[in-house]
C-alpha cells in the first residue's frame, strides 16, 4: 500500500458512534495536526480516561509518550470519567461557539478526583479549541452531528445590518465553504478585529493559525518538488545507463518531509513557498543522491518497497548515478539565481556546502564503527553522529534554506532554527529506527530488522549492548560483526527479541519522545520571532510528526 | 530661537499647500489606481515628492504597476519618467462637467526608463473629492490625504516591448501630504471600489462609489483614523467616522499571489512582511442608514519603499480583489458587486517582522 493509500484508507465511512467519533478524531490528528495531540497528552498526564456517549458507546483515552491513543475499554480502572451528551459532542467543535460556552457541566459530566477532573477538562478545552480550527476535523464533526436528533431551536435571528452592539463583520466568512478556500487552506480562518470604533491592532500583527493540516500539505510539498525535480533532470542518452536510474528513487515517492521542511520555513520567514521550490527539488536529489550511494555502503537490498538501485543496475552504474545526481542538485541551487537573485543564492551554496560536509562526515562516524567492530558505550556518541549524518539534510538544512530562499540570511536566527530541528533529527532517525524493528515493511518500505542486518549503531542496540553482560553480549557483538552476506535472518530476529526484553525499543520511543518535547519547548521559545501563520504551523506539526508517524 | 524651530515643527497652514517642502521627512504624493470594469487589468501609480526643498532639490520617486489577471504584474522601478508637473484633479474647484470651460489639463503619462511598463492616459473626473482627513502622531508627525474615486481613464498601456494597448478604466485619485518616518506610521488600509453597471459614459460617473482608509500609526488614539466615504452618481452622500465604524480581516493571502516589487528589491533580499489578509470586512452605521463593504483579495503587488530612518522596509501591498457592497441609505437598499483594489501598507515597525 503506498503511502497515499495508507494515509486516505481509514476515513472510509462515517463514525458509527461517539467511540468511533473520539477514535477518528485522534488518528486524523496523529496524522495531520500531531502537535495538538501532544499537547493534550502533556494534560491528560497518566490520567486513564473513560468517555461514556449517550449512545452505548464507551471508549479509553490515554496519554502515550507525546500522543494520545484510543482504546477499547477493558478490564482496567480508569481514573475518570466522563459522558458526553448529544448536546456536548455538537457543541465541543463547534467553532461558532465561545470556548466558555463549550464545556457547560450539566452537558460534560466528568467524574472523579479533582485533579483528574481538572487534567480531562484541560485535555478537552485543547482539542476543542485547537482541532476545530482544521478544515478535516471540522468535516468529521459536523458529519457527526447532522446526524445526532437536533433539539428545538430559536429561530435564527434576521441579518443584522451595522449598528451599535451589532456582531463585527464576519471577514471569515467569506472564506468559508468555497472549493477555492478550503484547496488554499487547511485551517478554517477566523475573524479578527482591525478597528472597532475605539481602536484595533494593525493588520500586520494578525496571528496566524497556530495549527495546520500536516498531511496534505507534505503531499502536495512532495509532488511540487519531485515534478520540478523530473522536469530538471536531462531528457536525453545515455537515458538507460544514466538518466532512467537518476529518475529511479525520487519517482518512489517518499514522505516528503525535506520539502515541507523546505517550503514550510519559507513560508514562516515571510517567503512565497514557490520560491523554496527549486531549492526542496535540490535537496531531493541530494537526498536520492545519498540514499544510492548510502545503500551501496550498507549492503541494503530494499528501498522504498523495491530493490535497491545497486541491486537492480550493479554498483558501478549507481555510483555513477549517484554522483550524477549530485552534480544535478548543485546545478539546481545554482539555478536560483534568476528567480531568488545573487545574494540568496550564495546564501543557498554555502548552506548547502555545509549540509553535504556533515552529511559525509556522520557517514564516516558510523561507518568507521561499523569496521573497527565497535558499538559505542555512549549515547551523546549516537547522538553526535546521527545530528551529522541524518539531521542536518533531513531537518536542519532543509529548513534554513527554506528561509534563505525568503531572504532571511541572519546567522542567528538561522542557528535557532538549527537548534530546533537538530533535537527533531535526532527523535525522526530514533523513531525511524524503531520502525526498522517493529513496523510493517509494507508502509516502512525499507526491509524490517535491515538496520540489524547492516549493522547500523543505533540507539536501541547501543543501549542492548550497554545491558547485556558477558556470553550473551559476547555472542550479539560476533553476530554483529560479521558481513552482511553472512548474516542470517534468524539471527537478527533473535537481536530484536533480545532488544524487546532489554526494553531497548521502548528506550528508544522514550528518548524519542523526549527529543520531541525538547524540540517542542524550543520551538516555542526561540521561534517567537516569527508572526504566527500556516507556514509557522505547520513547522510546529513537524516536530511532533516524528513521534506519530507509521511510516 | 525656539519659537522659530517649533514653527518649523509645524505644519504648513492649508490643508494641502502649494508649498516647499520644509523637513527632510516631509513628502507630497499623488496617487493613482485604475480598474477595468471587469477587473481583469488594473494600474497603479505613485510619484512622491520627499525632503527640504528649501535646502535642496527634494527626491522625486515616480513608480508605475500594471497587472494583468492572466500575465501577472510588470513594475518600473521608483524613477518613472513623467512631466514634472503630473496631471492632478485636485487643481480644479470642481470636477469638470461641473464647470462651464473646462480647464484643458494634460494627459496623465508614466514611463518606466526601460519603456514598459508605459501608460499614457486622459483622465476625466466625474466626482466631487472626498473629504480630506488627517492624523497627527509620534509628536511632529502627520498626514493629511485626499481621495477622489470616479476618475475615468482612456487611453494606451503597454505592459511588456511592443505596441501600446487600448485602456479604459475608472479608478481613484489621492493626494497626500505629510510628514513621517515610516516606523512611526505604523500602517494603513486604503481601499476604494466603483460601481458601473452601465459602463463608462462620457463624463458619467459610477452609480456608486466607495472609498474607505483606516491609518494606525500606533497604539495613540489620535492618530488612529478610520473613515468611509460613499459617493452616488458622482456626489459624496455619506461620511462615516471612526466611532460609527468597524473594520475585520481573515485569512492569510496565499504568499504564491504576492510578488514582491520592484524586482530589484526581490533580488537583493528584501526582508520578509507579514501575510497580507485574503478578506476584509467593513460595516459602518448613521442613523438608520448603514454600509456593509466585503472584499476578498485575488493577487497582490507588495511594493517595497525603502526608509529614510530605520533598516526595515515599508511595504506597500497593492491588492486587487473583488468587493461586495450592502448599503441601507435612506429609503435605497441596494447591494452590488464590482472590482476593487485594497492597499495594506506596513512594515517597518517592530511588531511587523522582527528582524532587528
Amino acid at each position: 500500500m503506498s503511502r497515499e493509500d495508507a494515509g486516505r484508507a481509514r476515513p472510509a465511512s462515517a463514525p458509527r458512534d461517539g467511540a468511533e467519533l473520539i477514535g477518528r478524531t485522534v488518528d486524523l490528528l496523529a496524522q495531520r495536526a500531531p502537535s495538538i495531540l501532544a499537547d493534550a497528552a502533556r494534560e491528560l498526564g497518566l490520567e486513564r480516561l473513560v468517555l461514556r456517549f449517550t449512545d452505548g458507546s464507551r471508549a479509553l483515552l490515554q496519554a502515550d509518550h507525546n500522543a494520545l491513543r484510543v482504546h477499547p475499554c477493558g478490564g482496567e480502572e480508569p481514573t475518570v470519567e466522563c459522558l458526553l451528551s448529544d448536546a456536548s459532542l455538537r457543541r465541543l467543535f463547534d467553532l461558532e461557539r465561545r470556548p466558555a460556552e463549550l464545556l457547560s457541566a450539566a452537558e460534560f459530566d466528568t467524574r472523579g478526583p479533582t485533579e483528574a477532573v481538572l487534567a480531562c477538562w484541560r485535555t478537552f478545552q485543547i482539542l476543542a479549541q485547537r482541532a476545530a480550527g482544521l478544515r478535516v476535523i471540522q468535516a468529521v464533526w459536523t458529519d457527526y452531528s447532522r446526524r445526532i436528533p437536533q433539539p428545538p431551536e430559536a429561530a435564527a435571528p434576521e441579518h443584522a445590518p451595522p449598528g451599535p452592539y451589532r456582531p463585527y463583520p464576519d471577514a471569515a466568512a467569506l472564506l468559508r465553504d468555497t472549493e477555492e478556500s478550503a484547496a488554499r487552506t487547511a485551517s478554517v480562518a477566523a475573524t479578527r478585529v482591525l478597528w472597532d470604533g475605539r481602536g484595533g491592532a494593525g493588520w500586520w500583527t494578525v496571528c496566524g493559525p497556530r495549527d495546520a493540516d500536516l498531511f496534505e500539505v507534505m503531499e502536495t510539498c512532495q509532488r511540487r518538488a519531485l515534478e520540478e525535480v523530473d522536469r530538471l533532470l536531462p531528457r536525453r542518452e545515455p537515458r538507460a545507463a544514466l538518466y532512467d536510474l537518476m529518475r529511479d528513487y525520487p519517482s518512489r515517492g517518499g514522505k516528503g518531509l525535506r520539502a515541507t521542511l523546505c517550503m514550510a520555513s519559507c513560508g514562516a520567514f515571510g517567503g512565497r513557498a514557490e520560491d523554496a521550490v527549486r531549492t526542496a527539488a535540490a535537496v531531493e536529489m541530494f537526498h536520492n543522491a545519498f540514499l544510492i550511494h548510502d545503500d551501496i555502503e550498507d549492503e541494503s537490498r530494499s528501498r522504498r518497497g523495491t530493490s535497491c538501485l545497486h541491486g537492480e543496475h550493479g554498483i558501478p552504474l549507481a555510483i555513477n548515478a549517484g554522483d550524477a545526481l549530485h552534480l544535478q542538485a548543485v546545478e539546481t541551487v545554482l539555478s536560483n539565481i534568476e528567480r531568488l537573485g545573487l545574494a540568496r543564492t550564495l546564501g543557498l551554496i554555502h548552506e548547502v556546502i555545509r549540509m553535504c560536509r556533515e552529511t559525509v562526515e556522520g557517514q564516516a562516524i558510523e561507518l568507521g564503527w561499523i569496521r573497527s567492530r565497535e558499538v559505542p558505550s555512549d549515547d551523546d556518541h549516537y547522538v553526535h553522529m546521527v545530528v551529522k549524518k541524518t539531521g542536518w539534510y533531513t531537518c536542519i538544512s532543509p529548513c534554513r534554506l527554506g528561509a534563505i530562499a525568503a531572504g532571511h540570511t541572519r546567522p542567528r536566527d538561522l542557528d535557532l532554527l538549527g537548534r530546533v530541528f537538530e533535537k527533531v533529527g535526532v527523535a525522526f532517525q530514533i523513531q525511524d529506527d524503531v520502525l526498522n524493528l517493529v513496523g510493517e515493511e509494507s508502509l516502512y518500505g525499507k526491509e524490517i530488522l535491515g538496520d540489524l542486518l547492516e549493522g547500523k549503531r543505533t540507539l536501541m542496540l547501543i543501549h542492548l549492548m550497554r545491558s547485556l553482560r558477558g556470553r550473551e553480549r559476547g555472542r550479539v557483538l560476533r553476530w554483529l560483526a560479521r558481513p552482511r552476506g553472512a548474516k542470517d535472518l534468524d539471527g537478527a530476529r533473535r537481536v530484536a527479541s533480545l532488544l524487546e526484553r532489554e526494553g531497548s525499543i521502548e528506550y528508544g520511543r522514550a528518548v524519542a519522545a523526549r527529543y520531541a518535547a525538547e524540540a517542542e519547548s524550543l520551538f516555542e521559545s526561540e521561534l517567537g520571532f516569527l508572526p504566527e501563520s500556516e507556514s509557522k504551523a505547520l513547522l510546529r506539526q513537524v516536530v511532533h510528526f516524528v513521534n506519530t508517524r507509521e511510516l | 530661537m525656539e519659537s522659530i524651530v517649533s514653527a518649523q515643527l509645524l505644519p504648513p497652514p492649508g490643508p494641502f499647500p502649494r508649498s516647499p517642502l520644509r523637513h527632510p521627512l516631509e513628502r507630497r504624493w499623488l496617487h493613482y489606481a485604475f480598474l477595468t470594469r471587469d477587473g481583469s487589468r488594473a494600474l497603479v501609480a505613485n510619484i512622491a515628492w520627499l525632503g527640504d526643498e528649501g535646502r535642496s532639490a527634494g527626491r522625486r520617486n515616480a513608480i508605475l504597476l500594471t497587472h494583468q489577471r492572466e500575465v501577472g504584474w510588470s513594475c518600473s522601478q521608483w524613477n518613472a519618467a513623467g512631466p514634472a508637473e503630473p496631471w492632478s484633479s485636485f487643481r480644479l474647484a470642481s470636477p469638470p462637467r461641473l464647470l462651464e470651460s473646462p480647464p484643458e489639463m494634460p494627459d496623465f503619462e508614466l514611463a518606466a526608463t526601460k519603456g514598459w511598463p508605459w501608460a499614457r492616459l486622459r483622465l476625466q473626473p466625474t466626482s466631487t473629492p472626498g473629504i480630506g482627513g488627517c492624523a497627527t502622531f509620534h509628536g511632529d508627525h502627520w498626514q493629511r490625504w485626499q481621495a477622489e474615486p470616479g476618475v475615468l481613464a482612456r487611453g494606451f498601456w503597454r505592459t511588456r516591448p511592443g505596441e501600446p494597448d487600448p485602456f479604459e478604466a475608472v479608478g481613484y485619485h489621492e493626494r497626500v501630504r505629510g510628514r513621517w518616518g515610516w516606523p512611526e506610521m505604523g500602517g494603513w488600509v486604503f481601499g476604494f471600489c466603483n460601481h458601473a453597471p452601465e459602463g463608462l459614459g462620457e463624463g458619467r460617473p459610477p452609480e456608486w462609489s466607495i472609498v474607505f482608509a483606516l491609518l494606525q500609526p500606533g497604539e495613540e488614539m489620535p492618530g488612529q483614523a478610520c473613515v468611509l466615504m460613499l459617493w452616488r452618481r458622482g456626489r459624496l452622500i455619506r461620511f462615516i467616522p471612526r466611532r460609527l465604524l468597524r473594520v475585520t480581516a481573515a485569512g492569510q493571502l496565499e504568499r504564491d499571489r504576492v510578488e514582491t516589487l520592484p524586482a530589484q528589491m526581490a533580488l537583493l533580499g528584501t526582508g520578509p512582511m507579514a501575510a497580507v489578509p485574503a478578506a476584509l470586512c467593513l460595516d459602518g452605521y448613521q442613523g438608520r442608514d448603514w454600509v456593509q463593504l466585503r472584499f476578498r483579495g485575488r493577487a497582490a503587488a507588495r511594493l517595497v519603499v525603502p526608509s529614510e530612518t530605520s533598516l526595515r522596509p515599508y511595504s506597500v501591498h497593492e491588492v486587487i480583489g473583488e468587493a461586495e457592497a450592502e448599503l441601507a441609505i435612506g429609503p435605497h437598499r441596494v447591494s452590488f458587486r464590482s472590482p476593487a483594489i485594497v492597499e495594506f501598507a506596513g512594515g517597518a515597525t517592530a511588531g511587523s517582522w522582527d528582524v532587528s
